[in-house]
């Protein structure tokens, strides 16, 4: 452009030579060339417009085919992208989902019809007694259970659970079942389970409100072998559950993986929670019910054992009552149990009653035994959560860092317990076991989290006749503490 | 013992004579959500006319062998329609839920309607595309689903190694040739055919759609008869979507006389107005003279006299390692 520029000067300034020489007018020879050079400035310019547009026209094309490959590449790329996205999230959809948390190690397919669920329980224990009359060996840290629980689903309806217990003195299968939710309100549950006779019985182990359950829970079967019809109805407001086994004594810590004995019981509990899906927010957590049991055994004839419980315990998991030698259960054995609770707010009570008629035999005699126990068990929590049957969590989990101190719990219990007379003494001995046990408890529990709780509690426990049993002669006191881990 | 039995019986049965309403679930493939929108009201009417009763009908859409494999898994349809027999085989087989004489229950072997692949183009078919060659050629890029998952992909699959096939004297690695150039020119495989028709219709990418009959139509109607052309080849293939019952879960559900019924109904002569309107051939030939306008002729080869039945075609073409496994790679 410059050298264009420089051309016209110099043209122009040649032409103005020339003229001066041929007018003597010098601004008409200026305006003259003036004239001139315009006209080369709009012939150079129109030279220029159109020698871009020769150029335009020979390059359109090509870059238009250049821009559509390139919008073809790009939307290609968004596309795959896309379709990747798909895909992953396809597979994300089929992949198998692991879990770990406060409710322990989960692993389940994409559809959750298949589940396995790793959870556990440890409860170190220490009892010390107090002015035990010289009992030896009462004393000491106990690892009341160890469980590793496996539970899971397969094939979406079939649920299943196998729970050894690794605590106490006996290694032993606790639970080992399937249970098939048909529906919620049909199941069908086959294996060793708790029976469905007491509330508090049925209670989970990592939420009863003391160490040891009450001494209602003498009275009624602990876990059986059998076949159970449940269901919850109209929303989980009505609970039902009716099942056969093979028939358990009175509660106690082992029960057998197997009984060979022809006789089986039946045990059936009905329970409601009315107000459960209303909007009655004060009745909401209350819960009534009763279960039961019945069974004709005939165990004298039978070497699986003599059918009863191996003693009556009391919160020290002394035994208080036994049965003497060579008696049996003989007859008819059955138990009812009318229960309840209310939760509200923090504030819980339970109570239960259970009345068990018993038929036993030694050499020619008989008799059936009439023996009753009954409980109230109070809580509140201190810090506010709301108290439920099957626990609570805390608030505000124990982190000093933050100023959180998880929550507190105060617990009070009252238990008692009367052992038909007619036991006395052909099946049991007046001496050494007691005829009745009346026992108080009060204590505090600290859960520092879901996961773990600290509890301490004083329980006694009075107890008629038996004066000169070595646990029966003075009333029980024990201090109760527990640290316990549960995921 | 009795008592406790006959307890557990009495509540059984009263839970579950109380099990709710009876539903139809109808597991299909991709593009045939239209057709069955407008058969599923027609049904419903029907017996609604026939029998006093209301009936739900569920849709499940999805590309074929996925649909298939969620069937075998436990989605429990009660019947399927989907877009080759090897899909229903492959239920029969794996799930057991229906007999391996699935196909003889219904007229036509099972196959109420047909379709064929064809070619949607841009409007003015500006690559110049009329027949399968032309579609290896380098400037051409091809829109079609995978065949490892869709059912439509692995009929037009078949249908390009067909013409292959014929213009060379059938001399099978001249077909394999072939099918390997066209899948190089395979940008994006979708996964089901719907997919491949919204990367091609809306997103704009290739030149052309390898497609379903039915899906072309309905590409046009959706997205503009000014926008999109459709090509039909001088050969492609018969394409017979088979529908079938999977007894075993209508049984469960209490649904074996009206699933029947649902797919007897195809064959009517309103089931048979409502395929054609979605550009499905109908078997009633009066009803495809009627619409013979959608449908142009063409020469049509079968799996069966092509490839020796879908069960060798799924064995040599696309099962892992298979033909299409080794002619593919992503790029």
């Amino acid at each position: 452009m410059k050298l264009k520029w420089w051309l016209l000067i110099v043209i122009a300034g040649a032409q103005v030579c020339a003229a001066a020489e041929e007018t003597n007018s010098p601004n008409a020879e200026i305006e003259a060339l003036k004239k001139e050079v315009q006209a080369l400035e709009r012939k150079i310019e129109r030279l220029e417009q159109q020698q871009a547009a020769q150029q335009n026209v020979a390059t359109q094309p090509v870059e238009s085919a250049r821009v559509e490959e390139l919008d073809q590449k790009v939307k290609i790329l968004e596309r795959q992208r896309e379709s990747d996205q798909e895909q992953a999230e396809a597979a994300a959809k089929t992949a198998p989902k692991f879990s770990a948390d406060a409710n322990g190690f989960k692993i389940s397919s994409a559809d959750t019809n298949f589940v396995i669920q790793l959870k556990g329980l440890v409860q170190l224990d220490s009892r010390t007694f107090f002015e035990d009359g010289g009992i030896k060996d009462n004393d000491g840290f106990i690892l009341r259970r160890a469980r590793p629980i496996l539970q899971g689903t397969v094939y979406r309806d079939f649920d299943f659970a196998f729970v050894p217990d690794f605590g106490g003195s006996t290694v032993q299968i606790l639970d080992a079942y399937i249970n098939y939710r048909f529906r919620p309100e049909l199941q069908l549950e086959i294996g060793k389970f708790k029976s469905p006779v007491g509330l508090e019985a049925l209670e989970s182990d990592t939420v009863t409100a003391f160490n040891e359950r009450s001494m209602v829970t003498d009275l009624v079967p602990n876990r059986d072998l059998g076949v159970e019809l449940h269901g919850d109805l109209f929303s989980g407001s009505l609970n039902y559950a009716l099942g056969i086994f093979d028939g358990a004594p009175d509660f106690s810590g082992s029960v057998p993986n197997l009984d060979y004995d022809d006789n089986k019981a039946l045990a059936a509990r009905v329970f409601l929670q009315p107000f459960r899906t209303t909007d009655i927010s004060t009745l909401q957590g209350l819960g009534f019910g009763v279960g039961g049991s019945w069974e004709v055994d005939r165990s004298s004839s039978s070497a699986s054992g003599t059918g009863l419980t191996p003693g009556y315990t009391t919160d020290g998991q002394q035994k208080f009552f036994t049965y003497n030698s060579g008696v049996y259960a003989d007859g008819e054995h059955w138990r009812i149990s009318p229960q309840a609770y209310y939760y509200w707010k923090s504030f819980g009570i339970l109570g239960e009653y259970v009345y068990s008629d018993l038929g036993v035999t030694k050499g020619n005699a008989s008799a059936n035994l009439n023996n009753t126990a009954w409980e109230v068990t109070g809580s509140w929590i201190l810090t506010g959560e709301n108290a439920s049957y099957t626990g609570f969590t805390p608030a505000r989990p124990f982190d000093p860092h933050k100023n959180q101190w998880g929550a507190w719990q105060l617990v009070a219990r009252y238990s008692t317990v009367d052992i038909d007379k007619k036991a006395f003494p052909i099946f049991s001995n007046p001496g050494t076991s007691a005829s009745a046990a009346h026992e108080w408890a009060v204590g505090v529990n600290w859960f520092l989290n879901k996961n773990l709780r600290v509890n301490a509690s004083f329980s006694h426990t009075q107890f008629v006749d038996g004066n000169s049993g070595a646990v029966t002669k003075q009333p029980e006191n024990v201090l109760f503490t527990r640290v316990q881990l549960a995921f | 013992m009795k008592t406790f039995l006959s307890i557990l019986t009495v509540l059984a049965l009263a839970i579950s004579t109380n099990a709710g309403e009876v539903k139809l679930l109808n597991v299909s493939y991709d593009p045939t959500r239209e057709l069955y929108q407008e058969y599923n009201a027609a049904f419903a009417k029907y017996w609604k006319a026939k029998t006093g009763d209301d009936v739900k009908i569920e849709m499940s859409h999805g590309g074929s062998g996925k649909q298939a494999q969620a069937v075998i898994n436990g989605l429990e349809a009660d019947v399927v329609t989907l877009a080759l027999a090897y899909d229903i085989d492959a239920i029969s087989q794996q799930a057991k839920l229906l007999p391996a004489d699935w196909q003889t229950k219904l007229l036509d072997n099972s196959t109420p309607y047909t379709s064929t692949i064809v070619f949607l183009v841009r409007k003015g078919n500006p690559k110049n595309i009329h027949d399968w060659n032309d579609l290896i050629k380098s400037d051409v890029t091809v829109v079609v689903p995978n065949p490892k998952t869709s059912g439509g992909a692995r009929w037009a699959y078949l249908a390009a190694y067909a013409d292959a096939l014929e213009k060379n004297n059938r001399d099978a690695s001249k077909a394999r040739e072939f099918v390997t150039k066209l899948y190089k020119n395979v940008p994006v495989l979708d996964s089901g055919a719907r997919g491949s028709t919204i990367t091609f219709a809306q997103r704009g990418i290739g030149d052309v759609l390898l497609t379903w009959e039915n899906e072309a139509h309905l590409a046009q109607k959706e997205f503009g008869a000014d926008k999109f052309e459709i090509v039909t080849p001088p050969l492609s293939i018969l394409a017979e979507p088979p529908v079938a019952v999977i007894d075993k879960n209508a049984q469960r559900h209490k649904a074996n006389g009206l699933a029947k019924a649902y797919l007897d109904y195809l064959y009517s002569e309103e089931g048979q107005q409502i395929a054609a309107r979605n550009f499905y051939r109908p078997r009633n030939q009066q009803i495809a003279r009627k619409y013979a306008a959608n449908f142009p002729e063409l020469k049509l080869v079968t799996v069966e006299g092509e490839f020796g039945g879908w069960q060798k075609a799924q064995k040599i073409h696309f099962a892992d390692g298979g033909v299409f496994d080794q002619i593919f790679q992503r790029k």
